[in-house]
C-alpha cells in the first residue's frame, strides 16, 4: 500500500527526469559534445547523490508552506503536481513540476483549511524572479570569462573544444547533483512529513527517513532520465538559441550554479555567518533557469536572435502552472476523501501510526537494495553497450 | 569522448603539415614556372616531381584527418565545414599540379618577351595561396585575426585578375607573329596558372564565414 502511495511521487521524478534532465546536457548532446548514454549514466549517479547528500535544505521550505501531514494528501498531492505536468505537456504547454508542486500544496492547504505559510510563499515565488535573471547574469559573466579566455591563451581549437568536452563532462555531473539536491524536494517533499520513517543503517552507510525517501526519488529521477530524456531532447532540440559548444558549458554551469545556491545550506549558513541575509533555500524550475541562461548569452551576442514569444510563454507559466495544479489538487483531494474515504490531511500535527511503521522501515529499506542492485546492472548493461558500440566503430577502419 | 590527448596532438601536428605541403607546394610552384620560361628543364623537372609528392602527401594527410575527425568525433560543429575547407585547399596543390603537368605534357611555347609576365603572374597568383594558409591556421588559434588576413588573399586574387588581362590583352592585340592556336593555347596557360589564386579566393570567403561563426 505504502509503495501506491509514494507511486505517485516516484512518477513525478520519473518526468522530471525525462524533462528536466535535457536542461543539464540537452544541449551537450544537441551539440553532439557528448554520447547520450555518457551523459545520462554521468547525470542518473549524480541526481542520486545530490538529491540524498544535499536534498533536504529546499525540501524543509515546502514542508513550511504546507506540511502535508497523511500519505493518502502527499500521494494526491503529488498526482496532481504529475497530471498538471502531464497535461500541459500534453497541450504543448511551458511546465516547471516546480510550481506544479507548489500549486498542488496550496490547493492541500485550501482544501484542509491549513493557514499558508506567507513568508515561505514569498520566498519561493521571489525566487522564480530572481532564479532566471540570476542564471542569466551568470551565463553573461561565465561566456565573457571564457571568450576572453580564448582570445588570450591561443589555445588550438581542437585543444580548446577537447576541455569544453572535459568541462561539459564535469558540469553535467555537477548540474545532475545540484538537480537533485534541488528538484528532490519536488519529488519526495510532500512525503517527508506524512511518512515516519526511521534511520535504517546499511553496512557501509546509513540513511535517514528523509534521506530514504530522497533516494527513492532520485532512483525515480535517474529511469526518467535514462529511459525518456533522450526522446525530449530530440523532440524540443534547441528552441531558443543554436547553441555552440562553449554556449551549453555556461548554460549548464550556470544552471548548476543557480540550483546549487538555492539548495546549499552550507552556503546559506556561511551567508548568514559573513552577516548577509541567509539565502532561501527553494526549489526552482531548472528549465527557466536554462531559459534565463540562454537569455543571458543571447544579450551577450546581442539580442536579435533570441525567442521572445517562447520566453514569454514561459513567464506566464509562472501563473498558470500553480493555478491548475492546485484546482486539480483541491478536486482530487476532495474526491480521494468524500469518494474513497482516504485520509487526505488536516490543519493540525500528523498522527503518527506506530505500528505500521517498522512495516514500513523495512519495506522501503528493501526497495532501495533491490532498486540499487537493478539500477548497477542497467548501467553495466549500458556502459557494456557503449563499449561494443566504440569497438564496432573503431573495426569498420578509415571511413574513406 | 574518447581519451583523447594522443588523438588531438597527433591531428594538430597532421593539420600543420598539410598546411605546410600547402604553402610549399606553391613555392614550388613558382619555381616549377620560373625553371620552365627560363628553360632550365633540369630544374622544371625536379620541381615536377616534388610538387607530385607533395599532392600525395596532402591527399593522404586530408584523408588521414578526415577519418580521424570523424571516429573520434572532432569538433562536432565545425566538422562539416572544415572537411570542406581541407577539400578547397587540396585543390590548390591539385591545380598547382596540373598546371606544371599541362606545361610538361603541352610544353607551351612563351614568347621570350612574355617570360617576365608569366613569371609575375605565378608569383602573384601563388601570393593569394601563400597569405591564405597563415589565415588558415590563425582559424584554429586566433579566429579574430582572420580577416585581417585575408584582406591580402583577395588583394592578390584581383592583382591576378589584372595581370592575366593586361598579359591576354598583350597576346591577342601586339602579337600578330602569333598563330590564332598559339594565342588560345597560352590563353589556356594563363587560365590554369590564375586558377590557384581562384581557388584561394574560394578557400578565403569559406574560411571568412567560418571565422565569424566561430567568434559568435
Amino acid at each position: 500500500m505504502i509503495i501506491l502511495f509514494i507511486s505517485s511521487g516516484l512518477f513525478l521524478g520519473w518526468s522530471l527526469g525525462a524533462n528536466d534532465a535535457s536542461n543539464i546536457f540537452g544541449s551537450a548532446v544537441g551539440a553532439r559534445m557528448i554520447s547520450f548514454t555518457k551523459a545520462a549514466i554521468i547525470a542518473s549517479i549524480f541526481v542520486i547523490l545530490g538529491a540524498v547528500i544535499q536534498g533536504s535544505g529546499a525540501s524543509g521550505t515546502l514542508g513550511r508552506l504546507g506540511s502535508v501531514n497523511a500519505i493518502g494528501g502527499s500521494f494526491t498531492v503529488a498526482l496532481a503536481a504529475g497530471l498538471t505536468v502531464y497535461l500541459m505537456t500534453k497541450a504543448s504547454l511551458p511546465v516547471s513540476s516546480t510550481q506544479a508542486i507548489v500549486g498542488a500544496i496550496i490547493g492541500w492547504n485550501l482544501f484542509t483549511g491549513s493557514v499558508i505559510d506567507i513568508h515561505s510563499l514569498t520566498q519561493i515565488l521571489i525566487s522564480w524572479l530572481i532564479s532566471p535573471i540570476l542564471g542569466a547574469a551568470f551565463a553573461f559573466i561565465l561566456y565573457h570569462l571564457l571568450k576572453v579566455w580564448r582570445r588570450n591563451m591561443k589555445t588550438h581549437l581542437i585543444k580548446y573544444e577537447e576541455r569544453i568536452k572535459l568541462g561539459l563532462v564535469l558540469a553535467c555531473a555537477f548540474g545532475a547533483y545540484s538537480l537533485g539536491a534541488n528538484n528532490i524536494a519536488n519529488v519526495m517533499g510532500v512525503f517527508v512529513h506524512s511518512m515516519n520513517l526511521e534511520t535504517a543503517s546499511f553496512s557501509l552507510f546509513s540513511l535517514t527517513g528523509a534521506q530514504q525517501l530522497f533516494l527513492l526519488g532520485g532512483i525515480a529521477i535517474a529511469a526518467g532520465i535514462l529511459t525518456y530524456s533522450k526522446k525530449v531532447i530530440s523532440t524540443l532540440g534547441n528552441n531558443l538559441l543554436e547553441l555552440s559548444s562553449e554556449a551549453a558549458l555556461v548554460v549548464v554551469i550556470s544552471q548548476s550554479l543557480v540550483l546549487f545556491i538555492f539548495s546549499s545550506t552550507t552556503l546559506a549558513n556561511l551567508t548568514v555567518k559573513i552577516g548577509l541575509p541567509p539565502l532561501p533555500l527553494v526549489p526552482v524550475s531548472s528549465t527557466q533557469v536554462v531559459v534565463g541562461a540562454i537569455l543571458g548569452i543571447g544579450l551577450y551576442k546581442g539580442v536579435r536572435n533570441v525567442n521572445f514569444r517562447l520566453l514569454g510563454s514561459i513567464a506566464s507559466g509562472w501563473i498558470t502552472t500553480p493555478v491548475i495544479a492546485g484546482l486539480i489538487g483541491f478536486f482530487l483531494l476532495f474526491f480521494m476523501k468524500n469518494l474513497f474515504g482516504i485520509d487526505v490531511g488536516h490543519a493540525i500535527n500528523p498522527v503518527v501510526h506506530e505500528g505500521s511503521s517498522l512495516n514500513t522501515n523495512l519495506l522501503i529499506k528493501n526497495s532501495i537494495i533491490v532498486l540499487l542492485i537493478f539500477a548497477t546492472a542497467y548501467l553495466v548493461y549500458l556502459v557494456m553497450r557503449e563499449k561494443s558500440k566504440s569497438k564496432k566503430i573503431n573495426e569498420g577502419g578509415p571511413l574513406r | 569522448m574518447s581519451l583523447f590527448t594522443h588523438t588531438t596532438r597527433e591531428l594538430i601536428i597532421q593539420l600543420d603539415e598539410f598546411f605546410d605541403s600547402i604553402e610549399i607546394s606553391t613555392l614550388i610552384f613558382k619555381e616549377g614556372i620560373k625553371a620552365y620560361v627560363n628553360g632550365d628543364n633540369d630544374t622544371f623537372q625536379a620541381h615536377l616531381k616534388k610538387i607530385d609528392e607533395l599532392e600525395g602527401k596532402a591527399d593522404r594527410l586530408q584523408r588521414a584527418i578526415e577519418n580521424e575527425m570523424i571516429i573520434h568525433s572532432i569538433l562536432p560543429q565545425q566538422r562539416s565545414d572544415l572537411i570542406k575547407l581541407l577539400d578547397v585547399l587540396d585543390e590548390i596543390v591539385d591545380t598547382a599540379k596540373g598546371s606544371l603537368n599541362e606545361f610538361y605534357i603541352e610544353i607551351p611555347k612563351i614568347p621570350t618577351t612574355l617570360g617576365s609576365d608569366f613569371i609575375a603572374l605565378s608569383e602573384v597568383s601563388s601570393n593569394a595561396a601563400e597569405e591564405l594558409i597563415p589565415a588558415a591556421r590563425s582559424f584554429f588559434r586566433e579566429p579574430h585575426l582572420v580577416r585581417e588576413k585575408l584582406i591580402k588573399v583577395y588583394y592578390f586574387e584581383r592583382e591576378t585578375d589584372k595581370c592575366s588581362f593586361n598579359i591576354k590583352v598583350k597576346i591577342f592585340h601586339n602579337m600578330p607573329e602569333l598563330q590564332l592556336a598559339e594565342k588560345a593555347h597560352l590563353r589556356y596557360i594563363l587560365h590554369h596558372i590564375e586558377s590557384i589564386s581562384d581557388r584561394s579566393q574560394d578557400a578565403a570567403d569559406m574560411l571568412a564565414s567560418m571565422a565569424i561563426r566561430l567568434m559568435l
